[in-house]
């Protein structure tokens, strides 16, 4: 192992960033909190980008390792011990008065900081408590911070970093307890669990806390959030929903990431994907997760049993409103929001934006295009009025194959994705949505 | 063909509201008048036009009567429209405002996108909230020999009175400036004090190049993290693209060619 002692910052920020860049979460949503008149930072709820790297994905927080050191071998990492890679480290110093200068000129929202871990648990957990205790007390920082709660670190260690940090994560790292157990032999999944159920339990402390006393100082304000990584080991779509929606429920994180696995490490254990990252398996949890999230679906809704995975042809949404045309046609001047919220090309901005504006009169089609419904996708499923847009049959393959006519917004990146020249005609267009919608 | 009484004002919020006021106050019939601002649009013929000297107690007045009788939302709503850069907004700002003021019972008549002229203010205020988002991403200081925080922009729409707020109560104490190439406006924060816009600005180029010694230090350090962030076998500059439009590069100090990596 190299450790480079004399290095300077632009050396060692390039080092730690590139090591740090395949954590996919990049958000600075679920605190707002204003200036204080003095001191530099404020935060919006819904977070904000700043930048958007070659990749495509958003730029909101300085994301960086303290150290690429690293005692453990996870076979994914690219950080793992047995890997042959320059080893370096900042001081608290370096990482404040980097958070600070790039904060002052509208790079970033705040800190993202993780690390590998360097001699232990409680040893790493120390160094990144007292980087956030510098930043937020010497140099008075008022941004974001998010900070990943070291498994196995002293509960006293990770409760006191939640109270400099706006968001805590503890990444899953992979779907299920075997899978862990096959790649990261350092790892057990009670061990990644301990910390996100004391993170929860301290929060919902912290809420009576706040309630009560008006400065009581907050805990982890914008909650917590995890990762998984997607197709490094076998399991199906359906359980890797499954186990999103039980975190959200038993753990009430606020946000679940998924990231398709790159391959970086030559390994015996890990898939060779020949077709580079699964970007379009990817692509789909997300929009499953967002049905979840906003739609008010649940994942046996979307996936059981039987049908493991997901469709690739089409999208979460309409797959399901296809297999349950009884439900439909629904009218949009009646449907209340739960039903409107399940309407394939509505979503919930012009959902909620329908159910206002018809308090002042019934809407027509033109209406709603001009509100943000997607009529090429949704006029299979409404009537206005009573009337429906065109007259079509209400029948499953007559509409799937229309709507497979309708190209759908697939994210560029997946467009790049080699398994999508099979079925040319999805092609991309324009904005995906995942990546830059902070929630 | 248009033979309605045009009120014409200066392209300013105080402008708009103040032919608002004077055209409500004309009685010459709502249906008979109407609100535009000055530029480069071509005059009609039929039409009647007032020149309105902007006002800035009838400006007031008006934008209270709109917080009071119709509420911030819609207030938000029609401040943002009438920033924008489209001919039409004086008309849909006057439509939106007379059709709220006739609603006795209902608040938020800008949720009544049912409404064409509702609509199009909603539109027009859509995309000014739209653009001044983008900025709040890239605005990018640069520190300059004297201390000062300077950015440049060239917006299609006049952004700098929505940007004003969010800059000065996230950098309280710093002295900071964003100046508008586009509408020579320029919005200055003194540190510890209020922020103002000042108008028909040109800047003298040699002082905001004058950058402070730290300055390539930190701009250099900015361009290495973006290009280490990405993940190379994800590339997808065409994305990046999408969600950054290369319109806004030629400020942004991670696209600026002079700074080596
Ligand atoms: S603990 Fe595992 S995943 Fe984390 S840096 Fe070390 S090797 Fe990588």
């Amino acid at each position: 192992m190299h450790i480079q002692q004399e290095m300077d910052l632009y050396q060692k920020l390039n080092i730690l960033t590139d090591a740090a860049k395949y954590d996919v979460a990049c958000t600075s949503s679920g605190v707002d909190r204003k200036g204080d008149g003095r001191h530099m930072g404020n935060c919006q709820a819904p977070g904000i980008c700043h930048s958007f790297s070659s990749d495509g994905r958003c730029i909101s927080l300085l994301k960086i390792l303290f150290t690429n050191e690293c005692i453990f071998d996870c076979r994914y990492c690219i950080n793992r011990s047995s890997n042959d890679v320059v080893r370096t480290s900042f001081t608290p110093e370096e990482v404040c008065q980097l958070t600070m200068e790039f904060y002052r000129r509208n790079f970033i929202e705040g800190l993202f900081l993780s690390s590998g871990i360097l001699h232990s648990p409680n040893y790493t957990m120390d160094l990144i408590y007292q980087t956030l205790y510098k930043l937020r007390n010497e140099y008075h920082f008022r941004g974001y911070i998010h900070v990943k709660a070291i498994p196995g670190a002293d509960p006293v260690l990770i409760e006191q970093t939640g109270f400099l940090a706006d968001r805590m994560s503890v990444n899953l790292e992979l779907p299920t307890a075997e899978g862990l157990k096959k790649l990261a032999p350092n790892k057990t999944r009670q061990k990644i669990l301990m910390p996100m159920r004391q993170v929860q339990a301290k929060m919902q402390e912290n809420q009576y806390e706040v309630a009560l006393y008006h400065h009581a100082p907050q805990f982890v304000p914008a909650g917590q959030s995890t990762q998984m990584i997607i197709g490094a080991t076998p399991e199906s779509d359906y359980q890797i929903i499954s186990v999103a929606e039980s975190l959200y429920q038993k753990f009430e994180l606020k946000r679940v990431f998924y990231s398709a696995f790159v391959s970086v490490n030559q390994d015996a254990l890990l898939p060779s994907l020949p077709g580079g990252p699964p970007l379009l398996r990817e692509h789909r949890l997300y929009q499953a997760d967002w049905l979840m999230r906003f739609y008010g679906f649940a994942a046996g809704e979307l996936l059981n049993e039987k049908r493991q995975n997901f469709n690739m042809l089409l999208d979460p949404k309409c797959d399901w409103a296809l297999g349950h045309l009884e439900q439909f046609p629904v009218e949009v001047n009646r449907a209340d929001l739960g039903e409107l919220l399940r309407v394939p090309g509505i979503g919930p901005k012009s959902a909620r934006r329908i159910v206002q504006a018809r308090r002042f009169g019934a809407l027509d089609y033109a209406a709603l295009k001009k509100m943000g419904v997607v009529l090429k996708r949704a006029l299979y499923f409404i009537t206005c009025s009573g009337r429906m847009m065109y007259p079509v049959k209400l029948e499953e393959g007559y509409i799937l194959r229309n709507l497979l006519n309708v190209k759908e917004k697939l994210p560029f990146e997946v467009q790049n994705y080699q398994q999508l020249s099979l079925f040319e005609d999805i092609g991309a267009v324009k904005m995906p949505g995942q990546l830059t919608i902070n929630a | 063909m248009d033979n309605r009484t045009i009120f014409f004002c200066e392209d300013s919020i105080d402008g708009i509201f103040t032919a608002v006021y004077d055209a409500w106050a004309s009685r010459l019939g709502l249906g008979n008048v109407t609100v535009e601002v000055r530029g480069n649009q071509t005059l009609q013929l039929f039409a009647e036009y007032r020149q309105v000297e902007t006002d800035h107690e009838k400006a007031a007045k008006v934008a209270a009567t709109i917080q009071k009788r119709l509420g911030l939302e819609d207030y938000q709503v029609l401040y943002q429209a009438a920033l924008s850069k489209e001919a039409d907004k004086g008309e849909a700002v006057f439509r939106t405002l007379v059709l709220g003021l006739a609603e006795v019972k209902k608040k938020n008549i800008t949720r009544n996108l049912g409404n064409p002229a509702v609509m199009r203010a909603f539109e027009l205020s859509r995309t000014v909230g739209f653009e001044a988002h983008r900025y709040q991403m890239f605005v990018r200081f640069r520190e300059l020999e004297n201390g000062v925080l300077f950015s440049e922009i060239a917006a299609e729409n006049q952004v700098l009175p929505m940007i004003g707020e969010h800059f000065s109560d996230r950098f309280p104490m710093e002295n900071f400036m964003i100046y508008d190439r586009q509408h020579r406006d320029c919005l200055v924060h003194p540190g510890g004090k209020a922020w103002v816009i000042l108008q028909d600005m040109d800047l003298e180029e040699t002082m905001i190049r004058n950058y402070s010694k730290e300055e390539e230090k930190f701009a250099a350090l900015w361009k290495g993290f973006v290009s280490s962030i990405a993940i190379e076998e994800r590339a997808n500059p065409r994305c990046q693209m999408n969600f950054m439009p290369k319109k806004y590069w030629k400020y942004m100090t991670e696209h600026d060619k002079r700074i080596s990596v």
